[in-house]
């Protein structure tokens, strides 16, 4: 009796829902809330999404791609009326080669003194935009919207592509009922996996369903004209089915310090791995890493480029005639390639104009560039080789889609050594990349189109070094000097913003928000000699670091190098907080008293620690006579802090603030 | 005989001469010195060429040879070309050299992007551009453009700017129009005397070796003090429409004749709507308001711009039935809805803008980039501004965005230049009240009002529709210089019929005062520091400008804990002079609390260059004395 009741329940949900969200009816329920009861700060809400994708045989053109879209979105407030308006863009490259968008259809529902008033949709709220030679978007603004609207519409999208875009669970405000279908025919076999870093998980249901095609052919009877025949026959064929019910939503938040928030997104990603077409030979296309490398490497702007040397080799026989070690012929081909070509902004691991061309016209793509790197680098017999990757805004590669790669740099192994190496920017050097190539993992390619991961996180610790002098003077003026040496990826950030700027620039950096700091004298060592760290040195004089209050003196030791704000101002956090590479932050700081004082009261010495030295900070003083020296260093091993140890890290970073920010005190004697 | 070898003789030195003259020019290493100074890119020959053909059509050709010293400078080729159906780019061409002359590449019109105009909150426009995508591949070189444009519209005459912008020099440039049609041509020159610039008549100027500026901190917008000409045909056409343009007045007129009139048509059943909403309602400005109020209830903005939509606002019909338009018929519908309950107001167009730019009172031309909307008085600084792009704004305030700028109104009698509201240093006034505990481990535990009001309150509101999460995050960078700040609760309150914006706030912060030993640095003020210092410049070139004024007053009662005693306390202090005023005092009110009271205004002004030091110095030490500590030491 009991099982019974409980499916009877069942059904009425079911089939409560299914009217709910019958296109051109709302509830007036849905039209006098006010806010979302489980998300109060949401602006909006879809009350309902059906996204349905399925494959439609046409004689002509074989399976097509539909994507069909109905939203219902509820609009709390002003703030949510950026949901009343869509841009959905469409490949556009050719006559056959197009994504089209048809059966768009809208209402906007408000209710007026008790009674739900519908406003349509209608051409004059609709706009195509040629965007570019490769994408269209169709836009539409719905009528008369108004805090407290409904609004609701359906499209279809039509692709002759087999490939399904990533089917997104979340949005940035929440989703109340959520139907999805992907209907796919056996014959066209995908891959599929949901995103496993999103908090949220859907729950998916896999099943098949029964289809058919029916294909018509004209027969000749062959005597004359209009003697011709019509039959028809029926194949019949498997979909398979996933679909998803899923209710409330959770809305996908931003954070600062996010490598990329896609990655956390809850979504469906689905790639062809095979097709099985009838008295057609199996044709497969990514069922494993294995097989997507070698897939890639097989490609012409992949494989082929690697292997033409006929248009550098005079070129690099001159660079590297007399050269014997190795990787002194490695340093010289990568300044070379650095030199020669430059990056065009465009990402990508297969070659965009060929290496060759890329080479005499002096820029290319992230592939021609490396690649061509690679090339040399053979050509000259060091063991170089491909590796494969997703850069942070393209998300991690999550499994087995060619997708799932977006560039690819170069790794050079021989005897005791391994170096990663990317020619795109002129200040990257050996193991320090531009920082949008450390993602996670990069698949290496042997030349033998056999491939394996290795990790792209970097492990050196990039030290920023720091000695400072100083003389309090008897005005209470400051003078001193100062040397700072910066190596790694510390000395490549320095490089890409000041090693082609006016020296004037940094001076400038140095000065700003520190009152009356004057810096001169700057000498900047190796700007743009990349094998070597960073040297500078400058003088400096400040008239306002110490403050007379009373007859004692005050003073923060560090001066104007202490940090004054805790960037960490959440009190929680929902994804992991990334600092790009392991740090070491190192101050050595000597002053000199003035005559006629002496120390009062000073910050004690003291060492604080993140995750079992994970981070690490020391603050050591060390009185003699006119003389304090202080040692402060403060080291992050690791470059990613989970959100877990988030509160743990905030307050490591606090007491940190705290530390730089105590005060040494001076009385007269 | 003899002539005619003269002729040739002179022929063949003169292109020798102008070849050798040529090749130099492609030469970036030849560039004399005075023009790398600062600069980013070097323009090193710009001629452009303008035939007037007709009241509705001329033709643009320019040549143009700029060096681009280094990756900063990327961003002046100076080759993207907007266009839609009424420009016909007929020629577009572009050469790249090394810097010594050689050919690098050649990039023809077709192998321009071509993308469409629709950016930001547009949602749709029928503009498109035409742009140069080069990768540099070495620094310095130089971009050779060459085009010819056809204009079928010319309600829009391209101006002159003999310098591109900051850190670009002028090696030459010129600028000529020639006539061949019966329309006359305005132009006005700005800025021209100080620079090399050569005047041969009235429509024709060439300007050699214009150094490059660089921007200051507070100076004025760089058209303010850089040389610019600009010219508008008397008679022209937008989009297929005939205009006037010899002053405001005519040119305000055919706006009104041509743009407006007949796009104010209301459905029956607004019309009456409406007028049953003022039912009762006596004076124009409050009809006005509950206009105000109801469009804003009923409309959101969506930028749309096809055809002569770019100037002529959308039927008020259409905006009652879509609920959203632009700027233009926003106003437009607004000001039809005043119409039919007998309030006057006019369309008027205005930069909007942070930056304060005005309509050109002396030149009248299609200018501008946005529409608000006016109600007349008496006199004209009691004229209601109504900017109706918002839902949220207080009916007739505009600070930040309109306030304080001419603007033409239109009128049905024509044009006319009016400065639109400016808001006072005295009523921009921010008030702000705290209780704070201080205490015996350094914490302040504390309640905060802040009251803001005028130009002040737009700097603040914007905070009540945030989420809530952003609106904590929001206080903590307020308050950046106070370390590990926690919000304990916030509530906000807009008064938007007196336009008061009011944050209460209550928080702590453990370990709020710095420690030294036995003693604590306690900065009494606590809420309201100013802590950045203008930038310091050993030669300031430029005079600056503080383009709004206001009022700080904070006043907080701090409650000692009564294990503390006071060992030192800074004297009060008053300064004042032409930027502004500040003051500040510390009064014991009882055993263990202090009241510290503060004032601070800055006014508006446009001071001289050689008066920036002192201003600096001025800010500098309301810094320091915003630092002033109090010593407080434990009694046992």
């Amino acid at each position: 009796m009991k099982t019974i009741i409980v499916c009877l329940m069942l059904g009425i949900t079911l089939s409560f829902q299914a009217q709910n969200f019958k296109y051109g009816k709302v509830s007036e329920e849905e039209l006098k809330e006010t806010i979302n009861p489980n998300d109060t700060s949401a602006n909006a809400t879809v009350l309902y999404k059906k996204h349905d994708v399925r494959f439609e045989y046409r004689e002509s053109d074989g399976f097509v791609q539909i994507v069909e879209v109905h939203e219902r979105i509820k609009i709390y407030n002003n703030e949510g009326f950026n949901w009343a308006t869509k841009k959905i863009r469409l490949y556009n490259r050719s006559a056959s080669n197009s994504e089209d968008l048809q059966e768009l259809k809208g209402y906007t529902y408000n209710l007026v003194d008790g009674d739900v008033e519908k406003e349509k949709l209608k051409k004059d709220g609709i706009f195509e935009e040629i965007a570019n030679k490769y994408w269209k978007y169709k836009s539409f603004t719905m009528p008369n919207v108004k805090a407290g609207s409904v609004i609701e519409y359906v499209y279809e999208i039509m692709s002759p592509y087999t490939q399904i875009d990533d089917i997104y669970f979340q949005y940035s405000i929440p989703i109340k009922t959520y139907e999805l279908r992907v209907s796919t025919p056996e014959y066209l076999v995908y891959n599929n996996l949901l995103n496993p870093r999103a908090a949220y998980v859907p729950n998916l249901v896999n099943s098949k369903a029964n289809k058919s095609i029916t294909f018509t052919s004209k027969q000749s009877n062959g005597t004359g004209a209009g003697a011709s025949t019509f039959s028809s026959s029926k194949s019949n064929y498997l979909d398979n089915v996933i679909s998803c019910n899923a209710t409330n939503v959770p809305a996908l938040k931003d954070e600062p310090l996010v490598d990329n928030l896609d990655n956390y997104a809850s979504k469906l990603i689905m790639e062809l791995s095979m097709t099985t077409f009838p008295n057609t030979p199996y044709k497969t296309y990514s069922t494993s890493w294995e097989q997507i490398t070698k897939n890639i490497y097989d490609d012409p702007d992949f494989g082929d480029q690697l292997s033409k040397t006929n248009y550098f080799d005079e070129d690099v026989d001159a660079l590297i005639s007399g050269v014997t070690n190795p990787i002194e012929k490695a340093a010289l081909i990568f300044d070379f390639v650095k030199s020669k070509v430059k990056w065009n902004e465009f990402y990508g691991f297969t070659s965009e104009s060929g290496v060759k061309k890329a080479y005499n016209d002096g820029s290319g793509n992230s592939a021609d560039i490396n690649l061509m790197l690679i090339s040399m680098l053979r050509y000259a017999g060091i063991n170089a080789n491909p590796v494969l990757i997703s850069t942070k805004n393209n998300g991690i590669p999550l499994f087995p889609t060619r997708q799932g790669f977006n560039y690819v740099i170069c790794i050079i192994q021989g005897d005791g050594f391994s170096a990663l190496l990317d020619a795109t920017e002129s200040y990257s050097t050996f193991n320090t990349l531009p920082l949008r190539t450390l993602n996670w993992q990069g698949r290496l390619i042997l030349d033998n189109g056999r491939s394996t991961w290795i990790e792209l996180q970097p492990n050196v610790v990039s030290s920023d070094v720091t000695y400072l002098n100083a003389k309090i003077n008897p005005d209470f003026s400051i003078e001193g000097k100062i040397r700072n040496q910066k190596t790694d990826y510390v000395a490549k950030q320095f490089r890409n913003r000041f090693a082609d700027a006016n020296p004037e620039e940094y001076i400038k950096y140095v000065e700003r928000n520190n009152g009356e700091l004057v810096v001169s004298e700057l000498e900047i060592e190796n700007a743009r000699n990349v094998s070597q760290p960073i040297n500078l040195t400058y003088n400096y004089s400040t008239t306002n670091e110490i403050e007379e209050v009373g007859d004692n003196l005050y003073f923060t030791p560090m001066l104007f190098l202490a940090s004054e704000e805790n960037p960490f101002k959440a009190e929680k956090r929902s994804y992991p907080i990334d600092l790009s590479y392991p740090f070491n932050d190192k101050y050595v700081i000597n002053i000199m008293l003035p005559e006629g004082y002496e120390v009062e009261s000073i910050p004690q010495s003291k060492k604080i620690q993140f995750n079992e030295g994970q981070g690490e900070f020391t603050y050591l003083v060390n009185e003699n006579g006119r003389f304090l020296q202080l040692t402060i260093n403060f080291e992050m091993k690791t470059s990613l802090v989970l959100s877990n140890d988030y509160e743990i890290f905030k307050n490591f970073y606090t007491s940190i603030i705290e530390t730089q920010a105590e005060k040494i005190m001076l009385k007269k004697i | 005989m003899l002539k005619n070898i003269l002729l040739t003789l002179s022929f063949i030195l003169l292109s020798l001469s102008s070849m050798s003259q040529e090749e130099a020019l492609f030469q970036s290493i030849l560039i004399p010195s005075e023009l790398i100074e600062k600069s980013n890119s070097v323009v090193r020959y710009d001629v452009t060429n303008i035939e007037v053909k007709a009241y509705n059509k001329y033709i643009y050709t320019k040549t143009r040879l700029i060096t681009i010293l280094n990756k900063k400078g990327n961003d002046d080729y100076g080759a993207a070309f907007q266009y839609d159906s009424n420009t016909n780019i007929k020629k577009l061409e572009v050469k790249v050299f090394d810097a010594f002359g050689k050919e690098l590449k050649k990039i023809k019109k077709n192998d321009f992007q071509d993308v469409s105009a629709v950016s930001g909150s547009t949602l749709y426009s029928d503009t498109r551009f035409k742009y140069l995508d080069y990768t540099p591949i070495t620094y310095p070189y130089s971009i050779l453009l060459e085009t010819e444009i056809e204009y079928n519209s010319t309600a829009f005459f391209p101006s002159w700017m003999p310098l591109d912008g900051f850190y670009s020099s002028t090696q030459f440039s010129e600028y000529k129009i020639s006539n061949e049609s019966d329309v006359d041509i305005k132009i006005k020159t700005s800025n021209f005397e100080n620079y090399a610039i050569e005047k041969h008549s009235d429509f024709h100027y060439s300007a050699k070796n214009l150094k490059s500026l660089k921007p200051e901190s507070y100076s004025p917008s760089f058209r303010s003090f850089a040389p610019y000409l600009k010219v508008a045909l008397k008679e022209f056409e937008m989009e297929g429409v005939k205009g006037v343009n010899t002053n405001w007045q005519d040119f305000g007129k055919w706006m009104h004749d041509r743009l407006l009139v007949g796009t104010e048509e209301l459905p029956e059943a607004v019309k009456s709507e409406i007028k049953s909403l003022v039912q009762g309602v006596t004076s124009d400005r409050e009809k006005a308001k509950v206009v105000y109020n109801y469009m804003q209830n009923k409309t959101r903005y969506i930028s749309v711009q096809i055809g002569i939509g770019g100037w002529k606002p959308m039927l008020a019909e259409d905006v009652d039935r879509l609920g959203y338009a632009d700027c233009k018929g926003l106003s437009n519908y607004t000001k039809a809805l005043l119409k039919e309950v007998g309030v006057e107001a006019n369309y008027a167009v205005i930069y909007g803008a942070r930056n304060i730019t005005n309509i050109d009172s002396e030149f009248s031309a299609t200018e501008g980039n946005h529409a608000v909307l006016c109600i007349p008085s008496e006199k004209e600084e009691d004229y209601i501004w109504l900017e109706c792009t918002s839902q949220t704004n207080p009916f007739g305030y505009i600070a930040n965005w309109t306030d304080d700028r001419d603007a033409l109104v239109i009128t049905p009698d024509g044009g006319k230049i009016v400065h639109t509201t400016s808001y006072s240093a005295e009523e921009s006034l921010q008030h702000t009240t705290a209780s704070i505990l201080f205490s015996k481990e350094g914490a302040i535990d504390a309640n905060v009002t802040i009251k803001t009001s005028g130009y002040q309150y737009a700097l603040h509101e914007g905070i009540q529709t945030l989420p809530s999460n952003d609106q904590e995050l929001n206080l903590k960078e307020y308050w950046d210089y106070i370390n590990d700040l926690n919000i304990t609760s916030m509530v906000f309150e807009n008064d938007k019929d007196n336009v008061v914006f009011t944050e209460k706030v209550a928080l702590s912060a453990k370990n709020y005062a710095a420690k030294s030993g036995k003693r604590f640095l306690f900065e009494p003020n606590i809420f309201n520091k100013v802590t950045g210092t203008p930038t310091r410049y050993k030669k300031r070139t430029l005079d600056f400008e503080i383009d709004r004024g206001f009022t700080d007053q904070d006043e907080f009662i701090i409650t000692i804990d009564g294990s503390l005693e006071i060992e030192a306390q800074p004297k009060d202090i008053t300064v004042k002079n032409k930027f502004g005023s500040y003051s500040f005092s510390i009064e014991k009110v009882s055993e263990t609390e202090l009241l510290y009271k503060r004032t601070y205004s800055l006014n508006k002004g446009y001071y001289p260059k050689e008066e920036y030091k002192a201003f600096r110095d001025f800010i500098a030490n309301v810094v320091k004395l915003d630092k002033s500590k109090i010593v407080l030491i434990s009694k046992s």
